[in-house]
This record gives C-alpha cells, structure tokens and sequence, in this order.
C-alpha cells in the first residue's frame, strides 16, 4: 500500500510542488499519475523513492514510514522498489546482460542466480536474444525494455514508472504500458507517470491527475 | 551471497577497471612508488651510516689508569666487569713494562726514562667502546663510574665527537620522519585525486547503483580496493628499487672501503621491513581512496 497522508513538498525559496496530498494506492493495483509539465508528478516519485525528503506529512509505504526512514536504511527500502525512467538511465559502456544484473549484484545475489534471473527478466521484455548486445546498438524502444528488464528482475513489491513511454511512439508506448499492466496483474503494485493521454484513456485504469502539486479529481483519490 | 563473494567480485571489478587502463595505472603506481622509496630509501641510508659509524668503535677509546698498587686480583675483577658493561666492544689490559715499551716505540724517550731508574708508568685497560650504543650522558655516566671502581686512579675519554655525532644522526632521523609524513599526505593525496577521476568516469554507475538500492558499502568497496591494489603494488616496486640503489651503489662503496683498508656492506630492506613497507604503502592507498569516495557519496546520498 502506498499512502500519501497531507503530504507537501517545498524547495526553499521555491514555490509548493506538492500541497497537502491525500492519495491511497492499495497493495497489488495499478493506477497511472498524470498531469501536464511542473504538476508535481516526477516529485511524488521522487519521494516514493526517497530520493527527496518530505516536507511536512507523512508518506507509508507497505507499513514502512518513508517520510522518517532513516539514512542507513534507505538502500534496503529502494531493494523493494524497480523504477523505469524516461531516459532509461542504462550504462552505455555496459551489455545489457550487466546493466539488468546490477539490480541484483547491488542485493547481493549470487552468480548463478544473476545468470537465470536476468536471463528470465529479458525473456519477459523480449529481449532473450539481446543479451549482449551493448545499449548503443538498440532501439529507443528496446532501450527502455532494458531498463523494465532491470526494474522488475529482483520481483520488487512496487514498480514506479517516470513517463516510460516519453521518447517512443504510438504502437511502442502501447507495447510498454501493458508490460506493466502485465506485471501488475502478476501482483505487483504500479504506478506509472504518464501524460499520454490516449493511452490513459485506452487502459482504463484509476488516474491520479496533479495540477500544481494538487490532486485534481476526488474521485479517482484512492484507486 | 556470501560477504567474501561480494567482496571477490568488488577485487574483480576493481582490477578489471585497472587493468582497463594500463597507463592510468602505472603512472599511479610509480608515482606512489618513487614517492615512497624517498623517505624509506633515506631511512636505509640512515641506517648504514649508523652502522658504519658503529665500526669506528676504537674511535671510542676509554683509557682507564691503575694505581701503581693495583693487585693482580684488582685487575682480573676490573676486567671481568668492564668486559660485562654495555656497549663494551674490547677490553686490552697494558701491564706496566707493556706501556713502557709502547711509550719507548712510540715517544723514543728511552733515554729520559732510565733517568728515572724505575718504571714511572701505570698499569691501565683500554675499553673500546661503540659510540651509538648509549647517550653521550650515559656513556659519561658509564666512564665516571668506573672511575670510582677499586684499582683505577683515573679515566681519560674523549666523547664530545660522540656527541656530535649522535646529535647529527638525531637531526637526519626528525629530518627524514618530517619528509616521511609529508610524503606520505603526497601519496595520500595522488591516490585520492586518482579515485576522484575513476569516480567521475564512473558517476552514471554509481547514480544508478544508488538508484536501484546499493549500499554506500558496495558502491565505496571496488574504489577502496583500486587504492589497496595499487599502493600495495606500489610498495613492492618501492622495496625493488631501493634495492636496486643499493646493489648499483655497492660498488662504488666497496671501492671507497678498500681506500679505508676496510670492507662495508650496505644494508637494504629486511624482508620484514619490505613486507611493512608494502603494508604501509597499501594503506596510505586505501586512505586516499577512502577520502575521494566518502567524499564523492557524501554528496550522492545527502
């Protein structure tokens, strides 16, 4: 379960980015998380993250109070989170084989495992015959398999998404999103940032829409 | 995974990024290699020089004189403990009728002494002493006290070059520890500025490792372990090429030696001292990696 409880986020000197917000996503759903450019999007996840710090109110994710977690502590949390972001932040000096393993070097997995369950994650992104290929040699597209492959190979509690489908087209975007429709269905909780808005449309699924740092529609609050 | 895994696989990236870049790496380590044989090469030349000072121990003579009624026994118990007294190197009695004939050779006074009928010189023992072995006060101390002993009359030293001497070796040690340390931050900081360029190379990885959940641990070790390789590797070129010094300067001092009617062999590192200096080199590597990377991840996990 993710729980934002009056939760703002503010820079000094800066405006709010994210006033008072209220949002619940229940463990194992799928919700999308729109608005347009500076709404406050890219924050929440950031915060989801931990890689800001809440300003006022109280953030809990899966019993685990993020807003308090303590410095030490914040690798072990990110262990149960897989990211994907925009610019899929692969290393380009790195086959794809090594930059999926490091999620799983980082938790401390043996060889072995890190063979078969990077092998598996590819296979899932249909990149099995790609597995050393360096990331310069891919498409945008299967660039960002690269980076799903990586962000769900250690089958992490929660899957954020920063605008995965920013960079691609129509019928690439469409391949992406429902990898991750995929993968919620298989219980993961998602939360996908998007301003797509034929997709959010197509999929169907609860919306979580920011303008200025607030959530816009009350009823789509709690997915 | 087991921690010596995590830690095998840290020691094989960390090769494998040096190994990557060969030059990098060997100009690192001769730097820190040429860095470290300075002050350990001056710390071996110090020591030679104290031993080779050690040999001009008849430069240390002590002549203590006996009373004219000194008895025999006086004497076997006056030599029994000079012999047993620190830093005593030889001790030669000269009887009485000895020293006349020495002082007759030596002086060619033959004629004056028969004037005088009767042997006029004492007894005495000359001790040879090694300078370095005490202070110069407590070689004083040392010579007072057998001043006192029964049997002497008197003690005739001549220590003040012994002091002089011990107060010159003094200075090149503080000298040599001065330039030790300030070496020793040198090589601190060319291995830190080296990791710092490794880290900057590598920012994208360490961002993403962070992003994905590595602890500054994982992320800190193949660093930690790059400066351990190289200041360990830089050790052991320093100890090959002190001792490479030593063997091209060996001739020219066995000539020198030979001028003396001498011979001196130079002392190079013991293995202990080689393995020190390689543990020592090691970690002054692994502190300059420690800097750069604690630095670097203070500022990535703030």
């Amino acid at each position: 379960m993710i729980e934002f409880i009056n939760v703002t986020k503010h820079y000094p000197g800066r405006h709010h980015v994210l006033r008072e917000l209220n949002l619940k996503l229940p463990t194992g759903q799928m919700a999308l998380l729109t608005g347009p450019s500076g709404a406050g999007k890219s924050t929440l996840l950031k915060l989801l993250l931990r890689l800001e710090d809440v300003s006022h109110g109280t953030l809990m994710v899966n019993g685990v109070d993020v807003s308090t977690l303590k410095k030490r502590h914040i690798p072990a949390y990110r262990r149960r989170i897989g990211v994907v972001f925009q610019d899929h932040k692969l290393l380009m000096d790195r086959d794809v084989f090594s930059n999926v393993a490091l999620t799983l070097q980082v938790s401390g997995v043996n060889a072995k495992q890190i063979q078969s369950r990077v092998r598996a994650a590819l296979e899932k992104v249909g990149l099995g015959n790609r597995i050393h290929n360096m990331p310069a040699t891919l498409s945008g597209g299967e660039q960002q398999r690269v980076g799903i492959a990586r962000a769900i190979v250690h089958t992490p509690e929660i899957l954020l998404a920063d605008e995965p489908t920013g960079n691609l087209d129509g019928s690439l975007s469409t391949e992406i999103l429902d990898m991750f429709r995929d993968f919620h269905q298989h219980g993961t909780t998602v939360l996908v940032a998007t301003h797509d808005q034929a997709q959010v449309e197509r999929l169907g699924l609860p919306v979580f829409h920011l303008e200025q740092g607030m959530l816009q529609n009350s009823q789509e609050k709690s997915a | 995974m087991s921690a010596i895994h995590i830690r095998l696989e840290a020691a094989q990236n960390a090769l494998h990024t040096l190994v990557k870049q060969p030059l990098a790496t060997l100009m690192t380590i001769f730097a820190l290699a040429i860095v470290l044989a300075l002050p350990v090469g001056l710390f071996a030349a110090l020591n030679n020089l104290q031993q080779l000072l050690g040999q001009w121990r008849d430069q240390a003579q002590i002549s203590l004189f006996l009373h004219q009624d000194a008895t025999e026994q006086d004497v076997q118990q006056l030599q029994k403990q000079l012999q047993s007294s620190t830093g005593v190197v030889n001790v030669r009695y000269v009887g009485k009728s000895a020293a006349l004939q020495e002082f007759e050779k030596n002086a060619g006074m033959t004629a004056a002494i028969k004037i005088l009928g009767e042997n006029p010189l004492p007894a005495s023992f000359i001790v040879e002493l090694n300078p370095l072995s005490e202070s110069p006060a407590a070689l004083q101390a040392q010579i007072q006290s057998w001043a006192r002993l029964p049997g002497v009359a008197s003690a005739q030293s001549d220590l003040h070059w012994v002091a002089r001497l011990q107060a010159i070796l003094a200075l090149g040690k503080t000298a040599v520890w001065i330039l030790a340390i300030m070496l020793a931050v040198g090589a601190i900081l060319v291995m830190g500025n080296t990791i710092r360029l490794h880290i900057a190379q590598r920012r994208d990885e360490i961002d993403i490792a962070s992003l994905v959940g590595a602890t500054r641990a994982f992320i800190r070790r193949p660093f930690l372990y790059q400066g351990l390789i190289q200041g360990a590797i830089a050790g052991v070129l320093a100890w090959i090429i002190i001792a490479i010094t030593i063997a091209i300067l060996q001739g020219p001092v066995d000539r020198l030696a030979t001028l003396y009617g001498t011979r001196f062999e130079l002392l190079g590192l013991t293995g202990l001292e080689g393995l020190i200096l390689i543990a020592i080199s090691a970690i002054l590597g692994w502190l300059g990696s420690r800097l750069a990377v604690g630095q670097h991840l203070d500022h990535t996990f703030s």
